[in-house]
């Protein structure tokens, strides 16, 4: 019997907007979390993962509305904590509390840490200074250091002695839920082993909620029971840890699982590589935002190239639609100077672009499919005649795809969840056969 | 007992509110009687009642303002005279000496206090500013300057000119006696020439006036004290306020604050001073009343920028996080942080108040009424060939002060700064 | 694979560095050694206050001199790099050293463009004509991955996202065609789909150069990517050394074994370590570890470190510094001995002493 979420987030939304100008007018929106929805049991840990700019550490910060959200609802116990005024605010956060990154500087330099810990007694009105004391004392012998500790200052303490310390100062007002905010990171390998046990004891012995920010996907196997994967703002697979460890659905869960190196040289070479940087959240790319850099991204059906090749002109279609190819530098980056033709050839202009193109782009001169060959080389030729926009135009028009047309929803497969197409059975596709492209030895 | 002692045990609904810390309640006694005696000192004793209130709104309370009012304020005066030491004891607080009281009732609360409270803290920043020899001396020559200044005036009469008496000689130096007007002290044979050695009555000499050195160093003390550190403590506390509230808001409060402190710096206050004193009294309170209100423009902008990098900090988040509201993370999170930033503008603004005031008084635009070290400077201006002393002696004064203040400052730099590597 | 018929490309002996700060001499590198041959990659494996970023820094020495003080031999194709003069290690520096940095931005000069500081560094060491070290400098940018290299060769390091700038790092180190690379944790500060690129690229460009890479990192996952051979340092010491396969498979040093089975995700086979990082400027008696290995014996706690030693097994290189490897005690204390597995690995068999008998069990026989 499942028992009621302690949280549930509802398309959570949090928009940064970007501003020009004396009156600071809008002109852009970063989209830093847009739209995730994933709920919390009692007891249970789950984790957030990604890599940076996908939105996790925002969605911490908007989930407990220490940054306010955009858009959504977070429902702790029941109510909806984002209609909440300050005084219920301030009695929720003796409820939910947030371990930090970076322990050096999230204790003020200024205070012993028997202070810092006992700081949020004191903001929830505990006057009784010995009292206080007290509490203190035993929080910290319970998180591995001594009641003495209690005088002496940050810089006195080792990182991991300090990440002690602010669980003490989370766990100080008896919270439910606890956030972790990337808690190990700055922790060295022999100390971050320690530090996640003691997390996971207290937690048991406790029976808090946990929600673990990282990107380190050893830390979230360590201690999650559940896991949402984020890219770029959104949630693109979710599940129990294990299972998305090992068998991940998602073309970006496989990718990062692939990527994360192995400590066993036998089974080097075994990733997927990714090309390509992780696209501007504030410009993510249309339909799946994943598409382009996705191994797997589906081909228009009357197209039949090789899913490499494919994925290349697809990553010629995409640069043509951020706008701006300079078919002149094209030339001069992938041919030596003798051959680059001079203004006035136009046909050994447009050979030389059609070959810098190729180049650039890694596409095999000529392509397999005659039709496919026929639409690049119509795109090369507007390239050079006309402008990016022209180019972009038609190979829009002849290699359409679904990955670019349509955001993929989040659909339940085998006990969790993934927003791919490749997924969604109401969506006609052929999965292209998976390429791996490894790191290592070739010998 | 051991139930009430962990934190699973707190039942959070029983709570009260926040409440007042120990220092705060002290504060609110001490304001309660400073508020007190000042409305005797304003009300009964310089008529402060028909002043402020009632002249004004045309009504001549006769029966009332009479009762209220009384001459002059209590002169303790010890009659020692008749054992033949000149002694007084003087209670006329002015403006400037209420304002004093305030200033020095901060240095308490908010310096002595926390470093009383944070032992450990005190004693590691201690440890680092002895090493900087030259703020050891600078430091005491200071306190030595501040409780002459404070005290002595008290209990030394009012200048008065004496014309026999001018020009005498320091105890230490021999002057021909040509230079004083009448030598009190022995007179002998030097040289060929009759020259007078310096008495003990007059320790460092007296003006052209007659009036000794020595009272008027003490009674400059107490000026330079006063200007250089109560208008610290407005420039400081305006500075402060501005600046982290800026920071911390951020937004339209930023914009605007700081666009009123650009408008504010292209003031110059010291033409503006200037002016003013053709048209008004120029006396001491209103010299600090001006350098105060105008002056802090270089703080607030230091302050801003310093409590931006805090305010980026995550022990700011935690402690929202933990459900501070903004005032207790302004007040107990981010002024802590600046304030050694503070610390060290201060102590480098006073020097230059009291170089303001020297050099305003060097002019002879300020109060004639009071007796400041660029008064004396100023008299002896003319007698340099014959009396260097009268505008020497209160040089090196001057001099060694701003020195001292120096030192003091990048010490103070050095060992508040929480970025020298601790560990 | 390493040749010992032929001369290493780089071959460091009793390394020392040491600074004097307030607290006291802190003796960062304390006695290293180790090999690199062309075309082979070393990892240099440790945590903070290892010593393994100032041992990499001391080859060339970037060091601050004084405050630290080198000793010992860095021979660098046959010559001696610890006794050169600063003229020849500038030659040395970029020219046939390169080396890149954790954090791409502090490596780049933010006021110039991309393509005038890997024209610098180009012409600092090759006798070339600008328009020629422009056109090498796009080359180099296309070769290292950087889209549309010519358009991008004016463009300022700012408007390139972080991987790219380690890729303008990594060409910057390569434009003189270094025989050797020291890369002080290159991929740190990405990530991993970025750092999986990265280590690809550098594995790459290696081969086509011939290069020696000395690569430093805190992750045994790195080491097992790229690694040919491994050097674990703790403390400013050379723990163990040795073949990758064989250091992963059967690890000889207690600390070595004690990190594998740290690395979190290992689900409930995780073990921590106990107690923390020496002082750097009182580090423990006798053997770095002692206070924190659960097979230390009175031997391990006196005098200094033993230095490694020889250890069974297939690569002749592979060495460990502990006392159980010495002759007259019982190296299956703390090693086991190897068996095969089914899945085509090993596996290390129970050891001969558990916990229990501790600290008598496993002493000279």
């Amino acid at each position: 019997m499942k028992a009621d979420p302690l949280v549930e987030v509802e398309n959570l939304t949090k928009h940064y907007p970007i501003t020009e100008g004396v009156l600071r007018r809008e002109v852009g929106r970063v989209r830093a979390v847009d739209g995730i929805s994933f709920d919390i049991r009692p007891g249970e840990t789950v984790g957030i993962v990604g890599e940076s700019g996908c939105g996790k550490s925002t969605a911490a910060t908007s989930l407990l509305r220490l940054e306010e959200p955009t858009d959504g609802r977070v429902l702790f116990g029941g109510e909806d904590i984002t209609t909440y005024d300050k005084s219920q605010l301030k009695a929720f956060r003796r409820r939910a509390q947030m371990i930090f990154q970076d322990p050096s500087s999230s204790f003020d330099p200024r205070m012993s840490i028997g202070d810092s810990v006992a700081e949020p007694l004191k903001i929830h009105g505990m006057r009784d200074r010995n009292r206080r004391r007290r509490i203190v004392e035993d929080l910290l012998e319970r998180v591995g250091l001594s009641a003495r500790d209690a005088d002496r200052y940050p810089h006195e303490f080792s990182g991991g002695q300090k990440q002690r310390v602010a669980l003490a100062r989370a766990l100080v007002v008896n919270p439910d839920f606890i956030v972790a905010d990337e808690p190990v990171s700055a922790l060295d390998v022999s100390i971050q082993a320690e530090i996640l046990g003691l997390i996971d004891d207290i937690q048991a012995e406790f029976g808090l909620s946990i929600l673990l920010i990282s990107h380190d996907m050893g830390v979230v196997r360590q201690i999650c029971d559940r896991v949402n994967v984020m890219y770029l703002g959104e949630i693109v697979e979710s599940g129990p840890t294990e299972d998305v460890f090992d068998d991940p659905q998602h073309p970006y869960t496989k990718a990062l699982m692939g990527s994360i190196p192995k400590p066993d040289p036998r089974r080097r070479g075994e990733g997927i590589e990714l090309t390509g940087d992780v696209p501007n959240p504030s410009d993510p790319p249309t339909g799946c935002r994943f598409h382009t850099r996705c191994p797997s991204v589906i081909a228009p059906d009357d197209v039949s190239l090789g899913q490499e090749a494919w994925r290349n002109v697809l990553h010629f279609r995409s640069r043509t639609a951020r706008g701006d190819l300079d078919p002149r530098s094209l030339a001069e980056s992938h041919l030596p100077t003798e051959e680059l033709p001079g203004d006035e050839d136009a046909d050994l202009a447009r050979d030389a672009v059609n070959q810098a193109v190729r180049a650039e782009f890694d596409l095999p001169s000529p392509l397999s499919d005659s039709e496919a060959e026929r639409a690049v080389t119509d795109a090369v030729d507007a390239l050079v005649e006309e402008g990016t926009a022209e180019a972009g135009e038609l190979l829009r028009e002849a290699f359409p795809t679904v990955c670019a047309n349509r955001a993929p929803e989040l659909v339940e497969t085998d006990g969790r969840r993934v927003a791919c197409h490749l997924h969604d059975e109401s969506v006609e596709a052929t999965p292209q056969e998976d390429v791996t492209f490894g790191i290592g030895d070739d010998d | 007992m051991a139930t009430q002692d962990t934190f699973r045990d707190i039942d959070w609904e029983e709570m009260g509110g926040v409440g007042l810390s120990a220092g705060g309640k002290q504060m609110l006694a001490f304001t309660a009687i400073y508020l007190l005696v000042l409305a005797y000192d304003g009300l009964l004793l310089h008529d402060g009642l028909n002043v402020l209130l009632l002249s004004p709104l045309g009504l001549e309370a006769s029966g009332l303002g009479q009762f209220v009012a009384t001459t002059n304020g209590p002169t303790l005066w010890i009659p020692f005279e008749s054992v033949g030491i000149d002694f007084t004891f003087l209670w006329d607080f002015s403006g400037t000496d209420w304002l004093f009281v305030v200033t020095v009732a901060v240095g308490y609360f908010y310096g002595v206090l926390p470093m009383r409270n944070n032992p450990r803290l005190a004693a590691t920043y201690w440890r680092q500013f002895k090493k900087n020899r030259a703020a050891v001396v600078s430091a005491i020559y200071l306190v030595i300057i501040f409780v002459v200044g404070i005290v002595g005036p008290l209990f030394l009469k009012d200048p008065q000119i004496q014309p026999l008496e001018a020009y005498q000689p320091p105890v230490f130096m021999t002057v021909p006696t040509t230079v004083p007007i009448e030598c009190l002290g022995e007179t002998t044979m030097q040289g060929g020439k009759q020259v007078c050695q310096g008495t003990w009555q007059y320790p460092l000499g007296t003006t052209g006036e007659g009036k000794g050195i020595l009272k008027l160093l003490v009674l400059g003390m107490r000026v330079s004290m006063q200007v250089g550190l109560i208008t610290m403590l407005l420039v400081i506390t305006l500075g402060s306020l501005v600046g982290t509230t800026a920071a911390y808001f951020g937004g339209y409060v930023d914009e605007v604050l700081m666009r009123y402190v650009d408008l504010q710096a292209s003031v110059p206050s010291f033409f503006l001073f200037l002016i003013l004193s053709y048209f008004f009294e120029p006396t001491l309170f209103m010299l600090i009343a001006l350098f105060g209100l105008l002056g802090w423009e270089g703080t607030a902008r230091l302050v801003r920028s310093e409590a931006l990098q805090r305010t980026e900090e995550e022990f700011v988040r935690a402690a929202e996080n933990a459900g501070a509201s903004d005032g207790w993370v302004i007040r107990r999170h981010i002024l802590p942080n600046v304030s050694n930033t503070i610390i060290t503008n201060a102590s480098l603004l006073i020097p230059g108040f009291i170089l303001f005031e020297a050099a305003l008084a060097f002019l002879n635009v300020t109060d004639p009424g009071i007796s400041s070290w660029g008064k004396t400077i100023s008299a002896g201006r003319g007698d340099l060939a014959n009396a260097p002393w009268i505008a020497t002696i209160p040089g090196i004064f001057l001099f060694l002060t701003i020195l001292g203040f120096n030192f003091l400052g990048d010490a103070l730099g050095d060992a508040l700064d929480p970025r020298r590597g601790d560990s | 694979m390493s040749d010992s018929d032929t001369q290493p490309l780089l071959s460091v002996d009793d390394l020392h560095v040491q600074f004097d700060t307030d607290g006291g001499v802190v003796r960062a590198v304390d006695g290293v050694s180790f090999d690199v041959d062309r075309g082979e990659t070393v990892c240099i494996v440790g945590e903070s206050g290892s010593g393994k970023t100032v041992s990499c820094e001391a080859i060339t020495k970037i060091i601050d001199i004084p405050p630290g003080r080198v000793s010992g031999t860095v021979d660098f194709d046959g010559e001696n790099l610890v006794d050169a003069s600063q003229k020849r290690l500038q030659q040395v520096r970029g020219g046939r050293i390169g080396h890149i940095f954790q954090n791409p931005q502090g490596a780049l000069n933010p006021v110039y463009t991309v393509g005038t500081q890997i024209i610098e560094a180009i012409q600092l060491h090759r006798d070339v004509s600008k328009g020629d070290a422009r056109e090498r400098a796009i080359e180099l940018l296309d070769r290292v991955g950087i889209p549309e290299a010519a358009a991008r060769v004016s463009d300022y390091p700012h408007e390139f996202s972080g991987g790219m700038r380690q890729r303008v790092v990594i060409a910057m180190a390569l434009a003189a065609e270094p025989d050797l690379l020291i890369a002080d944790e290159p991929t740190t500060a990405l990530d991993v789909t970025i750092q999986a690129q990265i280590l690809r690229l550098l594995r790459d460009l290696q081969k086509e150069f011939d290069m020696g890479i000395v690569f430093i990192t805190h992750d045994l996952g790195v080491v097992a990517e790229i690694a040919d051979r491994v050097v674990v340092m703790y403390a400013g010491k050379v723990m163990e050394r040795g073949d990758v396969y064989e250091l992963f498979e059967d690890p000889a040093h207690p600390y070595t074994q004690a990190l594998l089975e740290c690395l979190p995700g290992r689900g409930d086979a995780t073990e921590a370590i106990g107690g923390s990082l020496p002082d750097p400027t009182d580090p423990p008696d006798g053997c770095r570890f002692n206070p924190r290995c659960e097979y230390a014996v009175e031997e391990c706690r006196v005098g200094e470190q033993v230095p490694p030693i020889g250890v069974d097994g297939p690569d002749d290189d592979h060495c460990a510094a502990c006392v159980y490897y010495r002759d007259g005690y019982d190296s299956s204390t703390v090693r086991g001995t190897v068996t095969a597995t089914t899945d085509g690995g090993t596996a290390r068999e129970a050891k001969t002493a558990d916990d229990s008998e501790q600290p008598d069990g496993g002493g000279p026989q």
